[in-house]
């Protein structure tokens, strides 16, 4: 067991206990059992209290414990006023060492599972829809290619003793991570420590090797039907850089200028909001972002061994879907030929220089970026980057540009309604015309008319359509 | 009892109205400034121009005459700064984050725009298509569309009949709003409209003059929104809406409540109800969501209002047959409060879960000014906060009786359903 502690003068206490294991583990047609062993673990009774027990105890001191499953790592977290750290602590030590694992509480959360992926992501979030099919596209058949809460058909396959199983299987202290931040007594993290020792096994602590991502060949694209009043589009592919890397500082300057995230900063939302009014925003990312519709900060915890490119576009006027496709590839394809320029890197720069410190703004976030930083194997998050920052110059980014973004071979999801005239329309290959209500520069309009001849050569057998009751239904 | 707000904080009124709270929080690095504009979707009071404030918010960040919007997002760029805003009801909020050396930059583009906005037209069209835009994004949402229907049901003559984002239809037709939208500016965004928190480690000797330098000649305006009184409610109201794609149906209860006040019992008493009655530790939500598990989701919906609002609970029903079961249930429960009193120590627990729920909150500078800005919205000051913790204190048992009388008749009620019947 490795321990990150930030002992500080906060009232708060946060905890951050981490498990190096995740969805990836997920056995085939068990899809969703590292999710519904968390969900167990965090939000169902101990064998000494029952769930209704233990919100009723936490409830006076406002707080709660929740937890995060992503494909290689599990947290679980909760923060308590000092006051009250004994009471908290017990009965979260109890949570994780001493599971209930009634039957009750497992037929709710596998029903909160279900409804997840049916009314949350398939039903209500076209935008996170489309964010979340692109990687079950891109790592279709591996270890990465489900969605973290699973599929509807495993989660109904799945039982009590199954769950029971992989939690005796994979939570073991030589994969733990504890995380402990702010005015706890001296002694405490050693009782932690003592007791997760006493009670859970050591466990296998062989890492997680994974198949390379297939190559993508070309433009592939699945258009996701439903009755909705936008267009979703997101589009990405693997990319050989994760934070450990020693290009991802270069890369995370390529991304920012291009896309940071919910910021009226980056390049592609002044083009296709600011500019030209598509949307309520574009961005892109070099890491896992879920959630990005209701947040502005990534949360940490999220570690993987592969990460993809990823451009998110807001929802769209359906006529105009094709359109910012065909705008986000343009763009990309403008940065990978063009670079960025001096002046931009040297902004960009500055920029991260200083958000850095927003990104760790919080006690919470700044252990859970500690966290990481082990992971990674990275020195503390905020001193790392500024410090690899301040050695970079535009070459060293414009050299990552060329070698890992590509406007070529992308995989695509679409959320749309009448799917079978966007795939027509893709497949024809025909320029998408976009009309305005306003005069609009003729330097945009020049532009426009490259961006909706834009060519995208897609076949008919690398385009398919499903129904969005298709989604999520089985691996 | 120690102030549930411990931080030490000053307040400054310029002679144009204009108020400066500084709060000196001891976190180091980062300043927060929010800006809180006490005008929001409330003061859209002409028929057709919903959506004003909102539409606002956006048009605030499209340059001057000095800056332009990309000179402004530049130098926000070059402060690292994490900007945004909000609009809500009673208010507008535009807030940034940023390194402490680059305070007195930020005030100076700050008040710039607020003193000297221009949008062209044909910038005002494009930023109209991106509130469009945010309106489709929303619009997956069946809960969006729910609260939208329930204030349409619930109110008939207030402007908190609509949303913040507005009619669909007016929002449509902005493009064509500009000179309306001139007006709107003109109407609100005035320093006795606004007051400025700035949270971090700075006091007010060092902001004050940077707020007299980059302020101080900010004109005063001469408009007061009237703002058309709701009719009292007679009978209670029901709206349905049958949703086009497959979702799990959803049901809304909401009684008219009162307006937000410190001192005056009613709103404060609706806070710990909307705790006792539909909270997770209330019996409402271990019987409806752990033991039956016939809803997944309760939400009370109790927010502060400057004018009297609604209080509501939604839940999101597993299955549709148990729709009206799970809305008698949520009645059950308001009526429950006006024939018995709460048990002491519940009410107790309540009122500990809401101090620590509060100051578990405040732990950087940028959570303390965004907690601040609702409250200074409502009531000028800091202070406000303190007092309503000391009011939720000396609230007893008969005090929730008495209130759930008050408010929770069923002639004052609107139920909202939405199911997807997939015809």
């Amino acid at each position: 067991m490795e321990s990150v502690l930030l002992p500080g003068s906060s009232p708060i206490v946060t905890f951050r206990i981490l498990f190096r294991a995740g969805s990836a583990l997920d056995p085939k047609g068990q899809e969703g059992i590292a999710s519904l062993t968390a969900a167990m673990l965090s939000a169902g009774g101990s064998r000494s209290q029952r769930y209704e027990e233990i919100v009723e105890a936490m409830y006076p001191m406002a707080t709660s414990f929740r937890c995060q499953v992503d494909k290689e790592v599990t947290v679980f977290m909760g923060e308590t006023h000092v006051d009250n750290l004994d009471r908290y602590y017990r009965i979260i030590r109890d949570m994780l060492l001493n599971p209930g694992w009634r039957p009750d509480d497992f037929k709710r959360l596998k029903e909160d599972a279900v409804n997840y992926l049916k009314v949350s992501l398939r039903g209500n979030n076209d935008e996170e829809l489309a964010k979340e099919q692109l990687y079950n596209f891109i790592y279709e058949g591996m270890p990465y290619g489900h969605e973290n809460a699973g599929t509807i058909a495993s989660l109904e396959r799945i039982t009590e003793g199954d769950v029971k199983r992989f939690y005796e299987a994979c939570y073991g202290t030589s994969i733990m991570l504890l995380g402990l931040a702010g005015g706890y007594p001296d002694r405490f993290p050693s009782q932690v420590e003592f007791d997760f020792a006493g009670g859970l096994t050591t466990g296998n602590e062989s890492e997680l090797v994974l198949p390379q991502p297939k190559k993508i060949t070309g433009l592939h694209m699945q258009i996701i039907e439903k009755e909705t009043r936008g267009t979703s589009i997101s589009l990405g592919f693997p990319i050989a850089v994760t934070r450990s890397h020693p290009d991802w500082p270069a890369l995370l300057v390529a991304q920012s200028y291009l896309g940071q995230h919910r910021s009226s900063n980056s390049f592609l939302y002044k083009q296709m909001r600011q500019v030209r009014g598509l949307n309520y925003g574009d961005y892109a990312y070099i890491e896992y972002f879920p959630r990005g519709m209701f947040q502005f900060h990534p949360d940490p915890n999220l570690a993987r061994q592969q990460q993809i490119f990823q451009i998110w576009v807001r929802p769209v006027e359906p006529q105009n879907g094709l359109f910012a496709l065909r705008m986000a590839l343009y763009e990309l394809r403008k940065l990978v030929r063009d670079g960025i320029s001096l002046e931009d890197f040297e902004s960009t720069r500055r920029f991260l220089t200083k958000f850095v410190n927003v990104l760790v703004g919080t006690q919470d976030a700044r252990l859970g970026y500690a966290l990481d930083s082990r992971i990674y194997r990275i020195r503390e998050f905020p001193v790392y980057v500024k410090e690899q920052l301040g050695v970079l110059t535009a070459q060293d980014v414009n050299r990552c540009i060329r070698q890992y973004l590509q406007p070529d071979n992308v995989k695509i999801v679409v959320v749309t309604q009448d799917a079978e005239s966007f795939r027509h329309a893709a497949l024809d290959d025909a320029p998408s015309p976009i009309t305005y209500g306003s005069p609009m520069p003729k330097q945009v309009l020049d532009e426009d008319r490259q961006i909706e001849n834009y060519h995208l050569g897609l076949t008919a057998d690398r385009i398919s359509i499903l129904a969005v009751d298709d989604v999520f239904q089985k691996p | 009892m120690t102030k549930i707000f411990p931080y030490k904080y000053d307040i400054e009124d310029l002679d144009n109205g204009l108020r400066l709270i500084t709060v000196k929080t001891g976190y180091p690095n980062l300043i927060a400034l929010y800006i809180v504009v006490r005008a929001g979707s409330r003061n859209e009071i002409e028929p057709g121009k919903s959506g004003f404030a909102h539409l606002f918010e956006h048009l605030m960040f499209r340059g001057t005459d000095r800056f332009s919007s990309e000179q402004y997002d530049e130098i926000l760029k070059n402060a690292g700064a994490d900007h945004n805003a909000y609009t809500a009801d009673d208010r507008t909020v535009y807030h940034v984050v940023f390194s402490s050396e680059d305070l007195e930059q930020m005030m100076m583009i700050e008040a710039d725009r607020f003193q000297n906005l221009k949008v062209p037209i044909d910038l005002f069209k494009t930023e109209t298509r991106a509130v469009l835009g945010e309106y489709n994004k929303n619009a997956s949402s069946p809960l969006t569309r729910l609260l939208e229907v329930t204030r349409d049901t619930a109110f008939t003559t207030h402007t908190y009949k609509h949303t913040t984002m507005g009619f669909i239809r007016d929002i449509e037709n902005m493009p064509n709003m500009y000179e309306y939208s001139l007006e709107f500016f003109d109407r609100y965004y005035r320093p006795e409209n606004t007051t400025i928190i700035v949270a971090g480690d700075v006091g007010s000797e060092s902001v004050l003059p940077l707020v007299n330098k980059y302020w101080g000649s900010w004109q005063r305006g001469v408009y007061t929104a009237v703002v058309p009184a709701e009719p009292a409610q007679n009978s209670p109201r029901h709206a349905h809406i049958d949703w086009p794609t497959p979702t799990l149906p959803w049901v809304i209860v909401a009684y008219k409540g009162p307006a937000y006040s410190d001192r005056r019992k009613d709103m404060p008493v609706m806070d710990l109800i909307s705790h006792l009655g539909f909270s997770e530790s209330s019996d409402l939500y271990q019987r409806l969501v752990i033991r039956e598990q016939k809803v997944d989701i309760l939400m009370p919906l109790f927010e502060d209002h400057q004018d009297p609002f609604l209080v509501m609970v939604a839940a999101r029903v597993k299955d549709p047959a148990d729709i009206h079961g799970v809305s008698d249930h949520i009645i059950s429960t308001f009526d429950s409060f006006k024939k018995a009193e709460v048990p002491g120590e519940r009410l107790e627990g309540v009122k500990s879960h809401m101090r620590y729920d509060f100051a578990l909150r405040l732990d950087n500078s940028q959570a303390i000014a965004a907690a601040l800005a609702p409250y200074v919205a409502l009531a000028g000051e800091p202070e406000t906060v303190n007092r309503l913790f000391d009011t939720y204190a000396g609230i007893d048992p008969s005090d929730v009786q008495h209130m759930a009388n008050k408010y929770f008749d069923i002639s004052r009620s609107t139920i909202v359903t939405l199911c997807h019947t997939g015809k």
